[in-house]
């Protein structure tokens, strides 16, 4: 019964993989009349230009007030979805869908000079997309209705060494984007994974307030004071805090061009008991016994031409009163390594492959070590101004260890556009 | 600040591209990038209108080697039609042969500057054509004795009396015909041009890839936008003096702003090609280099490297379609701009 069990969650795991939102903005590509490689090196992957844009509050660096604002401009909206077939073979079963990969509105711009914005919507879908994930119930939409992120910028408060952002956001310490990921269906599995007891998860967008730096000399900062369970209010009225630093060698910001480094560590708090018992103005806020988690970790992303190799490595820890299945602390890693190649003409060309791994503690039966390879290959029908077109075929290998080891294979042929 | 009201080009038709519907008019130093596109109607001072006789006028004096001390440097000199509206370079040789710091800026389409000169010292058309008169290396002349030689001239005092009304001549009225006629080479002619107004025959398939990659992987249009190809602005690219022992510091000289250090004014992609050598120096000896030093990011004196310099990773053929889109594709052929030569001493005023 066990082993049914666990290839149903493979099976949900390979066909509802979270697919990945948000993405570029054409938007902006819009405003300023310019196709989608200006900043991104395929979309919806930031190339350097783009992530220097990006931390100057969607400005061009030292353009600052010299742009259209979003009053200036066609309405700053952009949509995103994909479609296509999904396929997965797990065990002696098989499966087949055609499936829509959700929608994304996105609204973004320049309110001011220094002062921007960024909305990203992603509207609840019962229809056609109803029981993609869970169980077969109906009570399972294919998109939640979220505010993925809703924030302000206030940039160069103190030159290039002070920006703040405010609101729901992704936050700095995701090295790696999983928002901007050329992969639609297979995501990073340990930002993903969450602990029996935390309801902390890496890769949320994190409601707070962050502090970003970024210097001349490659060196970059990120700190930031958040609820810490992703995008909900407060449960535990105690705030959790992050820093992240990156120091890019050469030229670029390791995006496509220049070697980067990053490291991390995140602490936040979790309530043991009565999580919820009062909502406030405030959230939840009398969550008691409260004790303490960390995160930590580093990351590479190093480019040679047209390559792009980045590792990302995590080390997670929950105090032991956050452990219900043993008397220690509940102790995790993983990580992933990743290759990007973009070529033939104007980067219409993306190949990549992917190794994801997680590794919980023996002892943790519902959270078997995982690893996950996938390949993908993505294919732009053109590079023009403000939209963009992918035919995207992506793969992946899920081989679950554990006492029930169990692998799956998954293939997703889908059409990725955005306007 | 000067602020021009200009046009904004039409929507280039990309194949697959929604309509936009273009913004008629707004401020351009305070907004861009905008999209490339077809020059907009000439701007011109309402303190300096345009007539044929202060065109002619004008011209005559662009091409009058009397503005010099020693009567042998004309505008045409350093701005020469059959080069470009500029010179051979790699910098400009002046009186007695003496060697500037910087290359000859073009002529053409510079009425579209909102400031002259690599530095942007000067805010008109007007107030550049009296820069080099006095310039030491340049025409080595003083306005005072440059008034005294055109007013000297019967044919001059004629022509400035029918323009102007009014007599003895001034340098602003010199100033001013001087720049009445450079508001007259505008070169709005070019395969691209054609494109942008539909003509989707316009360009060949490679220089239409050099156009992509031009608007995007390329970077070129964060700062070549709008109808001029030019954002106006001043960056720093990293060029290395060709005289460590002589830095030229560029906008910094203006306005002693540290964030200057070492910055020149974004030049016109139009016509590129028949201005050879490019940048403020001269330094890069053909298109292809130019793009290659973008390429790498910059060059390699990167103090102040602007922030939006990053290496592009282009390919060989990224290149060479970017290069046959720069070259072909933006050379114009406005047969009242190129056909444009030097009116001979004989025809001058005496």
């Amino acid at each position: 019964m066990k082993t049914i069990g666990y290839v149903l969650v493979i099976l949900a795991g390979l066909m509802t993989a979270a697919p990945n939102d948000a993405g570029a903005i054409p938007a902006f590509a819009r405003k300023h009349g310019v196709n989608c490689n200006m900043c991104h090196t395929a979309f919806t992957k930031l190339n350097d230009f783009g992530q220097r844009v990006r931390d100057n509050g969607y400005q061009m660096p030292g353009q600052e007030g010299r742009e259209m604002n979003v009053f200036q401009i066609a309405p700053p909206v952009s949509m995103r979805t994909s479609t296509g077939m999904l396929a997965s073979h797990t065990g002696k079963q098989t499966t087949s869908s055609f499936a829509l990969n959700g929608l994304d509105l996105l609204a973004a711009g320049v309110l001011h000079k220094n002062i921007s914005f960024l909305l990203i919507y992603t509207p609840r879908l019962d229809e056609p997309a109803a029981d993609y994930s869970g169980n077969a119930d109906g009570a399972n939409p294919g998109q939640p209705g979220a505010l993925e992120s809703a924030n302000i910028v206030f940039s160069n408060v103190v030159r290039d060494a002070l920006n703040v952002r405010v609101g729901r956001f992704e936050p700095a310490y995701h090295a790696f984007s999983s928002k901007r990921s050329y992969y639609l269906r297979q995501g990073y599995e340990i930002y993903a994974f969450t602990t029996p007891s935390n309801q902390f998860v890496f890769d949320d967008n994190q409601l707070g307030i962050e502090a970003t730096g970024h210097f001349r000399n490659g060196f970059k900062y990120g700190a930031g004071l958040v609820n810490g369970n992703g995008a909900n209010p407060d449960i535990n009225n105690a705030k959790d805090v992050y820093v992240n630093l990156f120091q890019t060698i050469g030229r670029g910001d390791g995006q496509n061009a220049g070697q980067r480094l990053g490291a991390f560590a995140y602490y936040g708090w979790q309530p043991t008991r009565d999580i919820g018992a009062f909502v406030g103005d405030g959230g939840e806020t009398d969550g008691k016994g409260n004790t303490g988690f960390y995160r930590v970790g580093g990351d590479v992303s190093l480019n040679w031409k047209t390559f792009n190799v980045k590792a990302f490595f995590m080390y997670g820890q929950d105090d032991q009163k956050l452990n219900p299945l043993d008397s220690s602390d509940y102790v995790f890693r993983g990580g992933f390594a990743r290759v990007d190649w973009a070529g033939l003409w104007n980067n219409r060309l993306v190949v990549s492959g992917m190794y994801n791994w997680v590794r919980p503690p023996c002892y943790d039966d519902d959270r078997p070590p995982m690893d996950v390879t996938s390949a993908l290959v993505r294919y732009y029908l053109g590079d023009w101004t403000a939209v963009n077109v992918a035919l995207h075929l992506e793969y992946s290998y899920r081989d679950i260890g554990g006492i029930h080891p169990e692998s799956g294979h998954a293939l997703a042929a889908l059409v990725d556009f955005d306007f | 600040m000067l602020m021009v009201m200009v046009w904004i080009a039409p929507t280039i038709a990309f194949p697959g591209d929604a309509p936009v519907t273009p913004i008629t008019t707004s401020p351009v130093q305070s907004l861009g990038p905008q999209r490339i596109g077809n020059l907009p109607p000439v701007p011109v001072p309402p303190d300096n209108p345009q007539t044929s006789a202060k065109i002619l006028l004008g011209k005559k004096l662009y091409f009058d080697t009397r503005l010099s001390k020693d009567n042998t440097i004309s505008c045409a000199t350093c701005h020469d039609p059959a080069l470009g509206w500029s010179d051979a370079g790699p910098t400009s040789a002046g009186i007695n042969n003496q060697l500037g710091g910087r290359r000859s800026p073009p002529v053409s389409n510079s009425a579209y500057n909102l400031l002259q000169f690599w530095d942007g010292r000067s805010p008109s058309l007007e107030e550049q054509a009296k820069g080099p008169i006095e310039n030491p290396i340049e025409m080595g002349n003083t306005h005072t004795a440059m008034i005294q030689s055109v007013n000297g001239v019967p044919g001059y005092q004629e022509e400035f009396k029918r323009v102007f009304g009014s007599s003895p001549i001034t340098v602003d009225q010199v100033a001013q015909a001087i720049a009445a006629f450079e508001r007259t080479v505008v070169t709005t002619d070019s395969p691209f041009d054609r494109f942008v107004r539909g003509d989707q025959a316009a360009l060949t398939p490679l220089e239409a890839k050099g156009l992509e990659v031009f608007n995007g992987k390329g970077h070129c249009a964060a700062c070549h936008w709008g109808g001029l190809l030019s954002d106006g602005r001043f960056h720093n690219l990293g060029v290395a003096p060709i005289d460590p022992a002589k830095p030229d510091h560029g906008r910094y000289e203006v306005t002693k702003n540290p964030g200057d250090m070492g910055a020149f004014k974004t030049p016109t992609v139009r016509d590129a090609d028949l201005r050879a050598p490019y940048l403020h120096n001269g330094s890069e000896k053909r298109l292809e280099d130019v793009v290659r030093l973008y390429d790498r990011g910059g060059g390699s004196d990167d103090a102040n490297l602007d922030p939006m310099m990053v290496p592009l990773g282009l390919s060989n053929g990224e290149i060479e379609a970017l290069v046959a889109f720069m070259k072909r594709a933006m050379t114009s052929v406005n047969p009242e701009v190129i056909n444009v030569k030097p009116i001979p001493k004989s025809e001058l005023p005496e």
